[in-house]
């Protein structure tokens, strides 16, 4: 087609508790916050408002009031759109699907420039509340739904099986926590960012074993507007830009578990998506300087880091221990702060992804600066990986 | 058969039952473990099917399973969705049943059980209707 996709601008709200109680006299609303961030990012980005021909958007969580919120945001803005206006749906990868369906604007010369973005207010809903509603998008709701198996509860038995079968430890996984702590420590989005120990890790309370509260994703608010630009357009621009080198995608044929066994924490989807994003973009893992991977507790990082062959099989979490994945290590991840730390608010948190790499490879990422980063890696999953989307970027300064 | 232990009061999030599955469900009330099998492939499904996932043949029978197994993985949830916080904290896990398949259920024990040991499918009697559950194989009622 001999179209390629950049990312020219980035604006992104710092993730916390930002949603209103409904009684609340004052409310923070969707809109106004998402509008804000689509001026920034534009403004990052120096293109021009007229060139914008998408608005690919996340959709809202339900508790957001306002609906078709895609729609509304074009009319919001004054945006007349001659590439598309969609909402786009799905699970964990939802803002990944809302970056391809706006980059894909682009590839099919639909959109010279197209948003991505998105915001994800939840917060005000108890946890015990939330977890009724997403039990029911992470299982069968009639044959797994009556056990109570939460979503979390999945990873947890990944957790358990892995140290089983590797001989790995909670002390291992445990670490992801810290060093994804000390990255948040250094990034102003991330929603915790007080560094922590490893026995404050262990000193949590139990959410679902062998995961403590500092292992899980903290419930967040968030959003993001990324501008995103034909080539052409970004080298108008004159400013570093992010060039998406290639993609992956796979999804297995199955949500959780399925009845034929298999080796749940090889997490085989994330192993295709990973395999066919470095043949695309021709390198091999060990070429990666920075990846920044979708993983809501300490063991899926550990499982997808080892499924993308960035550390070996079995050994994701003792890499992690020994420093490995740390900013200064051989393969800093997630130098955000993961989702632990700089926060989860689900349906846009693959944006927040690219935006750190954004940052990494627009060399703006402040301490944080992973040094001489040229390719970068994000990932973004449903399910127990059951499905896997794979970006590899490039810096071009 | 499997053991059948009653239960008082009802299901924290009873599953819907339809034409199809409620022989699943009638079954598992009196004590029989029982799910689909392809008659053109032979291979399982679970949950109950209509039709075989694995290569879509339309012609499926039912069949008796022993509800013997090992336990793949399982983990104990103490952070509950509202309908299971009188539960919290239980324990859920994954089983490889001996004829093939594997499921996710409720441990139907106290005390964990470890990874890979031989467990038994149980069938729960709650006043609303049956649900099923693992627990360690051998261990008296």
């Amino acid at each position: 087609m001999g179209r390629t996709v950049t990312i020219v601008g980035t604006a992104a709200l710092p993730v916390g508790k930002w949603q209103s109680p409904p009684d609340a006299q004052e409310q923070t609303l969707e809109h106004e916050i998402l509008a804000k961030l689509v001026l920034d990012a534009v403004e990052d980005a120096g293109v021009e408002r007229t060139d914008i021909g998408t608005l690919s958007l996340a959709q809202c969580r339900p508790y957001t009031l306002q609906k078709y919120f895609a729609t509304f945001m074009a009319h919001h803005l004054r945006l007349p759109c001659a590439g598309s206006v969609a909402e786009i749906l799905g699970n964990g990868m939802t803002a990944g699907l809302a970056f391809e369906h706006a980059a894909n604007d682009i590839l099919l010369g639909r959109s010279k420039v197209a948003l991505a973005l998105g915001v994800n207010f939840e917060t005000a809903t108890s946890a015990a509340d939330h977890m009724m509603s997403s039990m029911r998008a992470v299982g069968d709701v009639d044959f797994q739904g009556p056990f109570g198996i939460t979503p979390i509860a999945w990873y947890a038995m990944d957790a358990a099986r892995y140290i089983h079968e590797h001989g790995s430890s909670r002390e291992e996984l445990a670490s992801v926590a810290v060093k994804n702590r000390a990255h948040a420590a250094l990034n102003p989005l991330a929603q915790f960012r007080k560094p922590i120990t490893l026995d404050d890790v262990l000193a949590q309370p139990m959410i679902v074993e062998p995961l403590g509260l500092y292992e899980v994703p903290p419930r967040s608010d968030g959003a993001v507007c990324l501008v995103l630009a034909e080539e052409d357009v970004a080298r108008s621009l004159g400013r570093p830009y992010v060039r998406v080198r290639s993609r992956g995608f796979f999804h297995e044929g199955a949500h959780q578990i399925s009845e034929v066994p298999n080796d749940m924490t090889a997490f085989v989807s994330a192993q295709a998506a990973g395999r066919a994003a470095y043949e695309a973009a021709g390198i091999t893992p060990g070429d990666i300087d920075v990846a920044e991977l979708y993983a809501p507790c300490t063991i899926v990082e550990v499982l997808v880091s080892e499924a993308l062959g960035l550390v070996p099989r079995g050994l994701g979490a003792r890499c992690a221990a020994q420093g490995e994945t740390r900013l200064g290590g051989r393969i800093p991840i997630c130098t955000s702060g993961g989702l632990q730390s700089r926060g989860h608010p689900a349906y846009v948190t693959p944006f927040y992804s690219f935006v750190e790499i954004a940052d990494q490879l627009r060399g703006r990422a402040g301490e944080r600066q992973v040094a001489n980063a040229e390719l970068a890696m994000t990932s973004a999953e449903l399910g127990n990986y059951n499905a896997a989307l794979v970006h590899i970027m490039e810096a071009v300064r | 058969m499997l053991e059948i232990f009653t239960v008082d009061g009802p299901r924290a999030y009873p599953p819907r039952v339809t034409a199809f599955t409620r022989t699943f469900w009638d079954a598992l009330s009196d004590g029989q473990f029982r799910t689909t099998r392809c008659d053109a492939c032979h291979g399982y499904t679970f949950p109950p099917k209509p039709f075989c996932p694995h290569c879509w043949s339309r012609s499926v029978s039912w069949a008796e399973l022993s509800g013997r197994g090992r336990l793949y993985s399982a983990t104990r949830v103490h952070a509950a969705p509202a309908a299971f916080r009188a539960d919290a904290p239980y324990r859920v896990g994954i089983v490889d049943l001996e004829e093939g398949p594997r499921i996710a259920v409720r441990i139907w024990d106290h005390d964990a059980i470890a990874l890979d040991a031989p467990v038994q499918i149980v069938a729960l009697r709650y006043e609303d209707g049956p649900l099923f559950a693992a627990r360690r194989l051998g261990v008296p009622g």
